[in-house]
This record gives structure tokens, sequence and C-alpha cells, in this order.
């Protein structure tokens, strides 16, 4: 079935079977390999994407259920000449990446929670970070730069 | 040297790679896509023991995308892999099957989904022996033999004084035995290998891995070819933790063979089902433990028997079984020691190198039981440890003297410097609290292990850029960026001039593993060595540029200065460009050997390691009586780690490992029944998501080690022990009751408090 969708902002359209993953559709036809297989059971979060500004796992998802949505990966965050986000920016400034493999996950997760809500409490931060497992920091670091990402954010009025 | 002002080191310069990892660009193995590229999965044994009597693939075959099948017969070479002698493990198994998930054929398709498709297609004859499940079954007299030399994988001992004279002068004696399973390494990426073969008859292996000139030779051997047609590009590794040795050979050897035979390229990535069962764990251990004590608190002797799990192949327990060993006794002055240390086999998963390496298992117990002599002779529990600890001029465990960098005093000492506001048990109607210690030792690098050399490379562009290399691996620890702030270091250029390359075999010396704490202490001496040639070059160049001797020229903020008139600077791009057209090379590839370990191989005595990783953590617990819910208050770290080359990057560390530690000691339990894995997946199996963090702060200690850069040691593994046992500790005190195995489940916990509820 062939279906269309925004994927970080650009249109896009696929050719797809009934069983094809979000994941592999985003990976493999559209080269996103910021997407990552941690696990393909929904467990991980490795493979969070926001679908319509929500994370879901993508390893869970059907392709079809992308159709005539709004994609954002972890390609779609940078700015267009390259420039970090501020939440990456402030995952790299507070030390909060390590082997980096959870990252695109968890910045996504924190994009989700930041866009609702700029100034959360650490409990907050860590119920929408709790579908994504890091094995690598011990997640105090992705708590403070979570933290530093909202004060940035407000710095740039909120983008 | 100590004191000295520092531009870099010292620093917690953001990693170097960190740009590519947070948008998503940096390519991990299963990101690689090569044309024609080919999917393998493995077939794997469903059944711990047994006679493998034949394979049938014929239903595989047909299966649409299923492009061949290959087994034990297609192996050019030995069929034999294994990180230590014996090398008793066959890439595929022929005739024996010693493990539920053990590999007996290899699926190729089209698709990923073909391959694992075709894999579950495929029928092996298996015939089911009665399976040995613990070192106990595998020990009692007249057991089948799962090698044919016995079911002792590796047993050694370690003999220092007279324990008879030791327990004679002791007041107290205590006999413990304590327990704990194993762990799963659980990194986010699963294994992942890519064998591309390249049109010059040499083969590329991408591999997520930890020791890349290891499976270098394993593949070579295996696929009968020159190591030199062999080469090993480590990619962006998504954590390994001691995971990726041993089964990133296997990975790398079956899928070599099929890009050969298939002239493709073949990409194999395990599912988090197969990581779990099909590659190695951490050893459960047993350990008994007969303390003599004097009433001072004066630890007289020890007298210590480890028995590990071994699991169904050697991998690296000969290892494992002389770290635990060595480091069972602690770090503390004993006059009188015995140690022995025995690693079995038994038809599980095999066993091997896991962050901590058989220091976390035998930490818990020997600060248990410390701990519970510290209780019963009234003695503070930083007392206790203080009055025996390692400091200079003291021997270890091994009669090493420790000459220098020996900070397990001052570790404690700053522990005392931060106290908590409440501490030790206290009660309320809804909590239990409690407050544990442990202090802990950890030998860095190789040791008794065998030889340890580093390869690395620097090399200057003529526009001042640096490019350094090692033969080490970035595992997200952050070796990349330290080797870069090294090398900047050295030759006065700013960070962002360099840039620290990934790994790959043909480009530096064997380096051996990744492993053992060694990467900064030896990784690092060894781009000081580089970049110190290169350096040598500059000085030579600069001083006959400005026409002066080479002693009056420094290198710094990417120029060459006078020392004497910090205006007169030339830019170092300039300096390049003229040593280069004079022949000064300006590239240096180095290799630097740390000292050999020299010991009586039946006594375990003499000099290991090069340096020690000392440590003292303190965790405060509060548990809730109606349910066992623990929640950590606090968690202090304090290690000396010589040296602090990014403050932030070792913080990261000593966080990342307790957490580990502490998913050890409270939450990570494989549930095996009848041999086979229960729970081979992140929802059964325990890993800590953020909700189960701990609050751990980290200090340190900067104790110089003259054997490291700049005076640094490391610290990768160390606090998987520390959080371990000060974990089991705290609610040992909270809950009342001596806790004697990890882990220390919320189960175990209520149970603990319901049974002493009824008995009070």
């Amino acid at each position: 079935m062939k279906i269309e969708f925004i994927c970080n902002g650009k249109n896009k359209a696929a050719d797809i079977e009934g069983d094809t993953r979000a994941l592999d559709l985003l990976r493999q036809e559209l080269g996103l390999t910021g997407v990552k297989e941690g696990c393909g059971k929904g467990e991980c979060g490795a493979c969070t994407i926001l679908l319509n500004g929500k994370p879901v796992a993508s390893c869970i998802l059907p392709a079809a259920k992308l159709a005539d949505s709004e994609v954002i990966t972890i390609e779609g965050l940078s700015e267009a000449n390259g420039d970090l986000h501020p939440i990456q920016k402030a995952f790299l400034d507070e030390g909060a990446v390590q082997c980096g493999f959870c990252t695109p996950g968890m910045v996504l997760s924190s994009y989700a929670l930041l866009t609702k809500n700029i100034k959360p409490e650490t409990d907050e931060i860590e119920t929408a970070l709790s579908g994504n497992m890091c094995r690598c920091t011990g997640y105090g670091k992705i708590v403070a730069a979570v933290k530093r990402s909202g004060e940035l954010l407000e710095d740039n009025h909120g983008r | 040297m100590a004191g000295e002002d520092y531009r870099i080191i010292g620093k917690s310069h953001i990693k170097v790679d960190g740009h590519e990892l947070v948008t998503g660009q940096a390519k991990f193995a299963g990101d690689l896509y090569f044309p024609g590229m080919l999917y393998g999965c493995a077939v794997r044994a469903a059944v711990p023991a047994g006679l493998l009597k034949g394979i049938d693939f014929s239903a595989a075959l047909q299966e649409p995308g299923v492009v061949d099948v290959i087994t034990a017969d297609d192996i050019a070479g030995p069929n034999i892999m294994g990180v230590l002698p014996p090398f008793d493990q066959p890439v595929m198994a022929t005739e024996l099957i010693r493990y539920a998930g053990e590999t007996v054929a290899f699926v190729l398709g089209e698709t990923r989904k073909a391959a694992s498709r075709g894999a579950a297609l495929v029928k092996p004859d298996i015939e089911s022996i009665p399976p040995l499940l613990s070192p106990e079954e595998s020990l009692k007299k007249g057991a089948r033999k799962i090698h044919e030399g016995g079911n002792i994988t590796f047993s050694k001992k370690l003999i220092k004084g007279s324990i008879e004279e030791g327990f004679r002068e002791s007041d107290l004696i205590l006999e413990n035995q304590y327990e704990t399973t194993f762990q799963e390494h659980a990194y986010i990426e699963p294994e992942t290998v890519c064998a591309v073969p390249a049109g010059d008859n040499r083969i590329t292996i991408h591999a997520s891995c930890q020791s890349p000139f290891h499976i270098r030779g394993h593949i070579a051997a295996n696929l009968n070819v020159p190591m030199s047609k062999v080469k090993v590009i480590q990619s962006y590794t998504g954590g390994s933790f001691g995971g990726k040795d041993d089964v990133a050979a296997e990975m790398g050897i079956l899928a070599g063979t099929a890009a050969i035979k298939l002239r493709k390229p073949v990409m194999v990535i395990h599912s988090r089902e197969e990581s779990i069962i099909g590659s190695n764990l951490r050893h459960a251990a047993k350990i008994k433990i007969k303390s003599g004590f004097t009433k001072e608190g004066l630890i007289k002797a020890r007298d210590i028997k480890i028995t590990l799990d071994g699991g169904a192949y050697a991998s690296e327990s000969p290892f494992v079984v002389m770290k635990a060993l060595i480091h069972a006794a602690g770090p503390y002055v004993i006059p009188h020691i015995y140690v022995e240390s025995t690693a079995v086999y038994t038809n599980k998963t095999y066993t091997g190198a896991f962050r901590g390496f058989g220091v976390p298992q035998v930490t818990f117990a020997s600060e248990s039981q410390i701990q519970e002599a510290a209780d019963k002779l009234e003695i503070g529990a930083l007392e206790i440890r203080k009055l025996n600890a390692l400091r200079i001029g003291t021997t270890t465990a091994t009669s090493q003297l420790l000459e220098n960098s020996a900070g397990m005093v001052e570790t404690l000492e700053e522990v005392e410097s931060n106290p908590l506001a409440e501490e030790g048990f206290r009660e309320d109607n809804l909590y239990l609290y409690g407050t544990g210690y442990a202090g802990v030792i950890q030998g860095i690098s190789n040791g008794a292990e065998g030889i340890d050399v580093v390869g690395a490379s620097v090399q200057m562009g003529q526009d001042g850029s640096v490019l350094v290399g090692t033969g080490l691996s970035e595992l997200g620890q952050g070796s990349r960026t330290v080797f870069a702030q090294i090398a900047a270091e050295v030759l006065g250029v700013p960070l962002e001039m360099v840039t620290s390359r990934l790994c790959d075999t043909d480009s530096v010396h064997d380096s051996g593993p990744t492993v053992a704490s060694r990467g900064t202490t030896v990784g690092g001496i060894s781009v000081m060595k580089a970049a110190g040639e290169v350096k040598k070059s500059l000085l030579k160049m600069a001083s006959i540029m400005f026409k002066t001797e080479e002693k009056n020229i420094i290198l710094k903020d990417g120029f060459a200065v006078l020392i004497f008139d910090d205006s007169a600077r030339i830019p170092l791009a300039d300096v390049a460009t003229a040593a280069y057209w004079s022949g000064f090379p300006i590239m240096n590839t180095a290799f630097s050997r740390a000292p050999d370990s020299e010991y009586d191989h039946e006594t375990h005595q003499g000099t290991i390691y090069i340096a020690f990783n000392f440590g003292t953590h303190r965790m405060d617990v509060r548990i809730e009586k109606a349910t066992g819910k623990v929640v950590v208050l606090d968690h202090l770290a304090v290690h000396d780690v010589g040296k602090v080359i990014n403050p932030m990057l070792m913080e990261g560390q000593v966080e990342g490992a307790s957490l580990i530690g502490f998913g050890l000691g409270h939450m990570e339990k494989i549930l095996y029944k009848d041999g086979i894995i229960e729970n081979p997946n992140l929802a059964d199996y325990s890993v800590p998501t953020i909700m189960d963090r701990i609050p751990t702060k980290v200090l340190s200690v900067e104790e110089y080690n003259p054997n490291g850069p700049y005076g640094a040691k490391g610290i990768g593994e160390p606090p998987v022990a520390g959080a371990a046992a000060s974990f089991v500790n705290a609610v040992s005190q909270a809950v009342g009751v001596r806790f004697d195995k990890m882990p220390v489940t919320r189960e175990d916990i209520l149970k603990a408090i319901g049974i002493k509820r009824r008995e009070a």
C-alpha cells in the first residue's frame, strides 16, 4: 500500500507492506539511521520517534500508522545550517551522552516534554523518560541536561 | 607532575564524538549499508545439553529470500574461538551441544526478516542429555565431563603467610557464605558485525566490539587467511562493558565465512534475546569466607573459597578466576591470606567479562563480612576500614609493595568529611533506614593476565591540525576525548584542532582489548609518547626558525612561543609546514609497554598491577515497611583516580558503573529453569530505568600515579563493586538481617521484614 506523511518537515511517500515496521521504513527506505533498534519489542525506547508530537516506539508501530501524520526523528532536530538544537547542545554540555545509542530517543522524549512544559520538575522528567533505557550514564546527567535544555529554550523564547 | 597548571587536562571538555552522536549521524555497525548486502541469522540449540545428530535445512532453503545456510563444515579454519586457552569453544557446534542458545548453523537471507524466518525453519536434530546445571552438580564424583579435560575450567590459589597462625591471633572468627547471580550487560545496542569482502582480496569487518585485534586474529584463523588480509574497523559501539569481546569474534567468523563463500557483504545483528542467551554473562558466584579479627578490629587472617559458575565455555573465566583471587581480601593490610578461586563448567550460557570482572562479587562478600565484624566488635564502619586500609609502604594480598598512589585512607577520610545529617539504623512508622559502606580496590590494566601494550599514532598536518588514533576502543566512556586532550596538551594546540579517529587494526600496533579499566592509563601513556615525538620535531624546527635553543620554546595555543617573550610566536601550521619541508617527521607511531607483572604462579605472590584504584562508597537507603520498596536517599562514591583528566567524563563513569552495581545488588536476576533462560528480554530482566536511578555524588582524590598520563589511573570498573556492596550493607542494617545473596530484591526485603516481625 502507498502512504504519504511529513517527515522532518518534508513530504514523503512510501510503498509498504502490511507488516512493515515504522522503524524499518524510516531506517531503510528513508535512510534515517538515527532511529535505533535496541530490542524490537518496545521495551528500551531506542527507537523513539515523535508521531504528531507524541513519543512512540517505532519498532512496534506499523508503518501504515504514519500515513497522513507528522513524524520527527533525531535528524529533524538540528537547524538547517547544521547548528544543534538547544536540547542537543545541553545533552553534550552536561555529559549526558556516552555511547550515544539511547541518545536520539532520549532527546526526542525530552523534546516532547519540553514542548508541553519548559520548566519540568525532576519527577516529571523521570516520568517522561521512563520509557528510554540507558546503560551507560546512570541517568543523572540526562536529568540535568533536560533541565538545562529548558533554560536554554527559555532564553531562545521557547523554540 | 602534580600541582601543575594544565590548559586542557583536568577540564570537562565535551566529547569529541558528541556532535555526531547527538544528531544521530554517527554510524553504528547496524547503520551501515553495502550494495548487495545479505543478512545472517544464527540457528541456536534449544536444549542445554545434547548430541547433535544432524541438521535439516531443506525447509529453510525453500523459504523465499533465503540464500544459503552454512554450518561448521563451511568454516575453512579450525572452527575454534575463545578469548583464552583452553580455546575450547567451537564457532558452530559439531557434535556436542553445551548450552541452550549455542549456534549450530547460520542462515543467509536477502532481508533480516528472511534470514530469521529461515533460521526458524532449520531443524537441528539434537538428542538431549541430562544437563549439569550448577558447579555442585558438575563437581560431583562421576559427573559427565562437559569438556574432555574435566569440569574445572580453571583454578588458582593465593597463599600469603599462614592462616592457621592468623586465626590463632584472632579474638573474633566469622564464617559466612555469600552468593551472587548471573548478570547481563544489557547494552542498548545489541551485538552487530558486518563483513565486507573488498575488491583488493582483503576482507573488512565492521564490528561493534571491544577488542578489534583479538577478533581479527580469530576471524583470520577461522577463515584460514593471513591476519594481514583482515581489517577490523571498530564502529561506533553502543556500550560493551565486556560483553562484546567473545561474541564479536563469533559473529565476525560467521559473517566473514558467508561473505567469502557468497562474495557479498554480510550483516549480522543479534536480537535482544540472542544478546542475552548467546553472549557471555557475568559469573554467578558462591563465596565462603572465614576471617579472623582482633578485638580492636585488625584483620589477621582470611580464608576464602570462590566458586564461579563458568557456563559452557572458558571465555575469560581464567582471568576472572585470577582477578577474583587477587581482590577477594579487599583493600586491607592482611598478614595471612589463603584464597582458592575456581570456575566450573556447567551447561549454561558461558560466563566471561563484565565490568568489574569478579571484583563486584568478592567485594560484596568481603565487605558484608567486614561490616558484620564491625557491628559485632562495636567499631564504626569507617573506623574499621581505616584501621586496616592499605597505604603507601604496606603490601597487598599478593605481597606487592605499594610505593605510590595508594589513596584508600584518603577516600575514607573524604567520606568522613562529607557526613550525612542522619545515618545508621533509623525507624519510623512507615520506613526503615540504613547506611551501608564499602571499601574497594581494583587493579588497573592487565596485571597478571599477560603483556600490556598499546599502540598509538599522532599525525600533525601542515595546517597544524592533529590526528590521533590508538588501538583501544571508544565504548562511550570517552577514551577518544581523553586521548585528544592528552595530544592537545602535549602539542600545545586547541582541542578543536585535534581529531581522534575510530580504531582500526591496520593503523596501529596490536593493543589488546579495552578492558580492565586500562584505557586512560596505558592508552594515555602511548598517546603522550607519540605526541612527544611530534613535539620534538616541532621544537627542532621552531628552534631553527627562532634561531634559539629548543629549551627557550614552548608550544601553546597553536603557536611556538619564546618563553621570555610571549609576543614572539610562530603559528604551528607554519612550523609544521617547515618541518615537513625540512624532513622532520610530523607523524609518530608509538608503542608503549607497561611493566610486566612478576609473581609466583603457585602462591600468586608478587608484583602484579601497575596501579590500583581505591574507593569508598556510602549508601543511605529508606525501605517502605509495607512493600519492601527501597529508595536510595544518598550515595557518595569517592575514588582515588590519580589525576582527573576530564571531570565530567570521570563522573559519568562513576555514575554509570554505580547504577550497574545497584542493578547487580538489587534488581537484576537471570532466571534459569532446567538450563533455559526464562527472562531473555528487557521487561522481565530488570535493568534499572530512570525511575530506578540513584543519586550518586562523585568525589575524587588524586594520588599521583607515575605509571599513568599526568598521574591518572582508571575508573571504569571499581564503582560497580562499591555500589553493590554498599547497597547490601545498607539494606542489611535497615532490616536488621544480614543478606548474604545478591540481588537483594524488594521481595527478599519484604520477606525478611515479615520474618523479623514474626520473630519479635
